[in-house]
């Protein structure tokens, strides 16, 4: 199914590549508004890649199911009565139409609207209405139930798929970093997702959604309204020169604070007692337990950031919301916010938590209000013939700083406010989008950066 | 105790209830954000739900239950320290700032509680930014209007959005 779309001639491997230059930190604007680019990045970055579809406790029971998206194609993520989640294309092998219509619900079996076509849990078309009448009994139901993602797999909780069947296993592709990130969720224990996904529409492109999560530059300017109003204190949170990056293969990456290595020393020392009890590093978060630092690393629990799960996946609030970015063609982006707590959370905890998220992040909180627009204006000038010519520069920490590598195979940068992690997306996005399937990445892509960065 | 009212005590509370309803519109309109929390009750509760497309089956399940996720659950505190936001001078998503207009209608009263009268309204805020933003909101709400002096303070605002997906970029402004 994939590596078969007609290249736009515009976009050969050559072209693609010198969209972004690591040297030099410059990406051509183009990648916010290209139409051709747009239609590649379906195939070669969401169809190719693992997408978040949702959390188990979303769909607890047989029938259960939620809708999220591959790119623009509709998937149904429902649990099967053998209790695994089945991913499934919601489109009808008749003609298309969409089976589930609502948002999540619980089905026992799939009808279409359109002819009645009745499907399994599982995908298998089970039923076609007039099948010896009409169709004369030649139409062969085995061949025509729903389309499957080529793989589905979870991790800690967390539902992914692909269409792509080549592509490695979910854990090698999450890999440290990834699985790193995922795990900052369920660093206090198992969690649950809160019911209601706030969702709102964006006027930019989804890439610039992404790489402003890596971004702690903006937080004093584009944010200080939120800080003057007395929700947060910024300073308090932001830590410019205790930041941490993680960079990790296929265009993972995490960035943002980091408690120092002299400090976690000491927090390693405390019991699970000591922790709950002391104030946590970044005013928002409590300390993490000590069964965090198995999940995440010894040093991978330092991070107080942004995990990005490679390509919309972001982790944020210490691990308490996760935002996908869905593209919605190259200037438009829908945002989906879920809220995670920790399963059986007291009802102040609880409480406390669920405000901080509601005013803090999605369209109406104080901190996400200011961003959209920022990205929408940028994505506007990426179309416009003089300025999406002028590239942006995104060079700031370039070749200033050290990646260490410890002998249990974490790689981190300890540095002051940068852009590591802007530009590890963009160099590997690149390469995912050159790459006409799953081998010439694998043969073609950076490794996670060692040394000088 | 609203059947207990004769006809010229619910003409006259009507047109009390409206008459307020519509300055404080204007109120937003104008931007006087600080004359608006003026109007407020100390333990307001500000609340507006999560919609979803749901099947009818499933239709209770529509609209989130207080205690979940919600786009808006704000006391009087956070009311404060939104209008401190937009007074700021670097609250850039109001600034420009948006021209906003909010319409009040089917203004029904469905309770009276003591000195508490529930309206039942159907509104419409139109907004437009810059030179192509339009949101354009349209909904059912409940406030609780009580009794101050000769006016009201508004102690509670639950907003019931017509739409899932918010087809906007934000929603910095005030319902
Ligand atoms: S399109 Fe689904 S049954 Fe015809
Ligand atoms: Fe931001």
């Amino acid at each position: 199914m994939l590596g078969e779309a007609r290249l736009d001639p515009t976009w050969d491997r050559a072209s693609i590549l010198a969209l972004f230059d690591p040297a030099t930190g410059t990406l051509d604007r183009r990648v916010l508004s290209d139409e051709a680019l747009y239609r590649l990045e379906l195939e070669r970055i969401f169809a190719r890649g693992w997408n978040f579809m949702c959390h188990d406790s979303q769909i607890p029971n047989p029938g259960d199911y939620f809708i999220n998206y591959i790119g623009e194609d509709q998937m149904i993520c429902v649990r099967g009565d053998d209790g695994a989640v089945n991913v499934l294309l919601n489109t009808c092998r008749h003609r298309g139409n969409a089976l589930c219509r609502a948002e999540q619900g619980h089905a026992r079996s799939f009808v279409c609207s359109y002819h009645g076509w009745h499907y399994a849990l599982n995908g298998e078309l089970i039923g076609v209405p007039g099948q010896k009448t009409y169709y004369r009994g030649d139409l062969d139901r085995s061949r025509l139930g729903l389309a499957r993602a080529a793989q589905a797999d979870s991790y800690l909780g967390f539902h992914f798929a692909t269409m792509a069947p080549d592509a490695p296993p979910l854990h090698d592709f999450l890999g440290e970093v990834g699985r790193t990130g995922l795990a900052m969720v369920c660093a206090s224990g198992e969690v649950e997702v809160v019911d209601g996904v706030q969702k709102n529409v964006i006027d930019c492109n989804w890439k610039i959604a992404v790489d402003n999560l890596f971004d702690w530059y903006h937080v004093m300017y584009s944010h200080a309204s939120a800080g003057h109003s007395g929700i947060l204190d910024l300073a308090g949170i932001l830590h410019p020169n205790n930041q941490m990056v993680m960079l990790g293969e296929y265009g993972h990456a995490i960035s943002g604070p980091g408690v120092p290595k002299e400090a976690q020393a000491k927090i390693d020392l405390m019991s699970d007692e000591e922790r709950s009890n002391a104030p946590g590093p970044a005013g928002l978060s409590r300390l993490r337990p000590k069964s965090a630092t198995e999940l995440m690393g010894p040093n991978g629990v330092r991070s107080l950031g942004h995990p990005n799960i490679f390509p919309n996946l972001w982790i944020t609030l210490n691990g308490m919301q996760m935002c996908l970015r869905l593209p919605r063609g190259p200037s438009k982006t829908e945002l989906w916010w879920f809220t995670l707590l920790p399963k059986n959370a007291p009802p102040q905890f609880r409480q406390r938590a669920l405000r901080a998220a509601i005013h803090m992040f999605g369209p109406a909180g104080l901190l996400e209000q200011d961003d959209g627009e920022n990205w929408s204006q940028s994505t506007r000038s990426s179309r416009g013939f003089s300025s999406r010519r002028l590239g942006q520069a995104l060079s700031m920490g370039l070749g200033h700083d050290e990646v260490t590598e410890e002998a249990n195979g974490e790689r981190y940068i300890d540095t002051c406010v940068n852009e590591h992690g802007q530009r590890w997306l963009y160099r590997s996005w690149t390469e995912w989008m050159a790459a006409r399937d799953w081998a010439e990445l694998e043969a073609s892509h950076s490794p996670a950066p060692t040394g000088r960065v | 105790m609203l059947a207990r009212l004769d006809v010229a005590e619910r003409v006259q509370l009507q047109f009390d209830v409206e008459q307020f309803l519509y300055e404080e519109a204007a109120l937003l309109d104008a931007r006087r954000y600080r004359d608006w929390l003026g109007l407020l009750a100390d333990d307001i509760h500000y609340w507006m739900p999560i919609r979803r497309t749901v099947t009818l089956a499933d239709i209770e399940r529509e609209f989130t239950k207080q205690g979940d996720m919600a786009f808006f659950d704000d006391d009087r505190e956070m009311l404060e320290m939104r209008v401190r936001k937009l007074e700021a001078g670097s609250a850039w998503s109001e600034d420009p700032p948006s021209r906003s207009r909010h319409f009040v209608t089917n203004v029904r009263i469905t309770g009276v509680e003591g000195d508490e009268i529930t309206v039942d309204v159907c509104f419409h805020l139109y907004r437009t930014r810059l030179e192509t933003e339009v949101d354009s909101w349209i909904g059912r709400r409940t406030d609780v209007l009580r009794r101050h002096g000769a006016s009201f303070r508004l102690a509670r605002r639950h907003l019931f959005l017509d739409q899932t997906l918010i087809r906007s970029t934000n929603m910095s402004t005030i319902f």
